[in-house]
């Protein structure tokens, strides 16, 4: 059969950040594809050596539109370990709750991009309604939907009180009703089982040889969580389960996400109801004397590294920031051999892609 | 998530870690592998250039750890320093040092083929050879870009100070390349002339 090859992106209509397809197809299934990334790389590594550390805090919160918490979380930890601060319990329960928060607004936002991507309007509607109620509890904590500017070195800046803290845990209790009938749709909707069950298959053996992290990982039954494993922030008094799953396709990552919802609200009910009280932050010197450090964290879509080499100075030496979506990237060729021209859309879905996050 | 099982997981990492060094020092000359500990709970073994490739097949062989999570670039002045972030329920970094001029590694793309991605960035940002990397085309740079190492260090002016003036900088140019354009000024804050880079 003739192969026809297929350009899609950097600009396209069905791509929600710029990213550049090259599929070979004969007829309808895909033989081969080539990724092109980059289009919206701001150098945000080389912007961080430029700037001093308080400054980073922002420029880092900027790397990504969805998940801006947890790369500020990730960059205050590391730069606390520089300094050997201690931060204050309350402060870390507040990060917390924020970055749980955070990972609820982002997997119903990716819950509705694959049902809007495989054309399942309903479910696209109705998550990113209930979305918003997340969104609404995180511009009351902090005066911002995306860019929160919580974190500063050694703790955070704002605080709850205990009207807040009522009126959160009432609106979880609602939105934990809306997710429960969305996964009521979910496991029993056919055509959605028929969309996603057994596409962009990505075996055990695949996701260890490209060094896959988060939900995807999780969903093809690697069981990993930086949350549990590398317990940083509040996590370590928390308890939670790390959610699993067999298939290792879209429908198992469909799964591990809602679910994965479900547990961060769980989360956040204990983070209240425990949340000590005490001072919000620590005064961090400007300077940071010399050292390295690694700091990793779970961001919505998998393990987040920061590397953080100080020279005395007081902006960074080298700030190397490697984003989850890099890990699942570099599969797609392999999950997009021999799928329908059809499933791509589901495919792409699949694995949560955020080009700022992969292009920094 | 039980406290118990988490704090034996840990002791189990430090002890692994213990391990890997031990077969570290026994297949590589002793003297040229050094640990240091890093904090948040990570480990840097410094490791000669050419012990990289065998040292990550003795990882992956005898101790099963694969997952690489990310391979760091720097180039601190005197050596372009490669960094290989690897975790297995505890972080271990290999590090090793290339020299300025004309450095290049062999690719670890055959042992753990999600390594292609970070090497390729670091290929393009610090100008880095990695002999054997199957496409070893640009990741983030524009197709068109101008061939320069972004992340290089520049030399350092003779009075630090605020950015000069960019149309100075297009006047004067470096001298030598003809159709090149400006280099760009990425000194910024930190007070960096714009002559000519590596």
């Amino acid at each position: 059969m003739t192969r026809i090859t297929i350009p899609i992106g950097p600009q396209h209509p069905a791509l929600k950040e710029p990213l550049s397809f090259l599929l070979t197809v004969e007829g309808e299934r895909i033989v081969d594809s080539a990724l092109r990334i980059g289009y919206v790389h701001r150098g945000i590594e080389r912007i961080c050596q430029n700037r001093n550390y308080v400054q980073n805090v922002h420029v880092v919160e900027r790397i990504c539109g969805i998940c801006s918490h947890i790369h500020t979380t990730t960059y205050c930890q590391g730069v606390e370990a520089l300094l050997g601060l201690q931060v204050p319990l309350r402060a870390l329960y507040l990060r917390t709750l924020l970055g749980e928060l955070e990972r609820i607004h982002s997997h119903m936002l990716w819950l509705g991009v694959l049902a809007e991507n495989i054309g399942f309007t309903t479910i696209f509607m109705y998550a990113w309604r209930d979305r918003e109620t997340v969104l609404d509890i995180m511009e009351e904590f902090s005066g911002g939907r995306v860019a929160h500017a919580v974190n500063v070195i050694g703790g955070v800046r704002i605080d709850v009180d205990e009207a807040q803290v009522d009126s959160i845990l009432a609106r979880l209790d609602e939105l934990e009703q809306q997710i429960e009938i969305l996964l009521g749709v979910i496991q029993h909707e056919r055509t959605f089982q028929a969309r996603t069950r057994g596409v962009g298959h990505l075996s055990v053996e695949q996701v260890r040889r490209y060094c896959v992290v988060g939900p995807t990982a999780r969903a093809s039954g690697v069981n990993v969580d930086m949350r549990r494993d590398a317990p940083y922030a509040a996590y370590d008094w928390l308890d939670f389960r790390v959610i699993t799953a067999e298939e290792g396709d879209v429908w198992a990552r469909t799964m591990v996400r809602v679910l994965e919802t479900i547990e961060s609200l769980h989360m956040c009910r204990q983070l209240l109801a425990e949340l000590p009280e005490g001072p919000l932050a620590v005064r961090a010197p400007r300077r940071v004397p010399p050292g390295e450090v690694v700091s990793r964290g779970e961001a919505p879509r998998g393990e987040l590294v920061y590397y953080i080499r100080s020279d005395g100075s007081d902006s960074p030496a080298r700030v190397k920031i490697r984003t989850p979506t890099l890990t699942t990237l570099i599969t797609l060729p392999d999950q997009l051999r021999g799928v329908n021209t059809a499933d791509v859309p589901a495919v792409l879905a699949g694995v949560d892609l955020c080009i700022a996050c992969a292009d920094r | 998530m039980n406290n118990e099982t988490m704090n034996n997981e840990r002791l189990e990492s430090a002890m692994l870690v213990e391990a890997i060094l031990q077969a570290l020092r026994e297949t590589f000359p002793a003297e040229t592998v050094e640990a240091q500990a890093v904090p948040i709970g990570e480990t840097f073994i410094a490791l000669p250039a050419d012990c990289i490739h065998p040292a990550v097949r003795l990882l992956i062989k005898r101790f099963d750890l694969r997952h690489l999570s990310t391979i760091t670039g720097q180039d601190t002045g005197s050596a372009i320093e490669l960094l290989y972030h690897f975790w297995d329920g505890g972080g271990l970094t290999l590090r090793t040092s290339l020299p300025r001029e004309k450095p290049h590694i062999a690719t670890l793309t055959d042992l753990i083929p999600g390594a292609a991605f970070y090497e390729r960035e670091v290929s393009e940002m610090l100008g880095v050879t990695f002999d054997g990397l199957p496409d070893p085309r640009p990741l983030l740079l524009p197709d068109d870009w101008n061939g320069e190492a972004p992340l290089r260090q520049r030399p350092t002016a003779p009075t630090p100070g605020p950015s000069p003036n960019p149309s100075a900088s297009l006047r004067t140019g470096s001298g030598g390349g003809e159709q090149k354009p400006p280099p760009q000024n990425w000194g910024g804050l930190r007070g960096g002339g714009e002559e000519e880079t590596q």
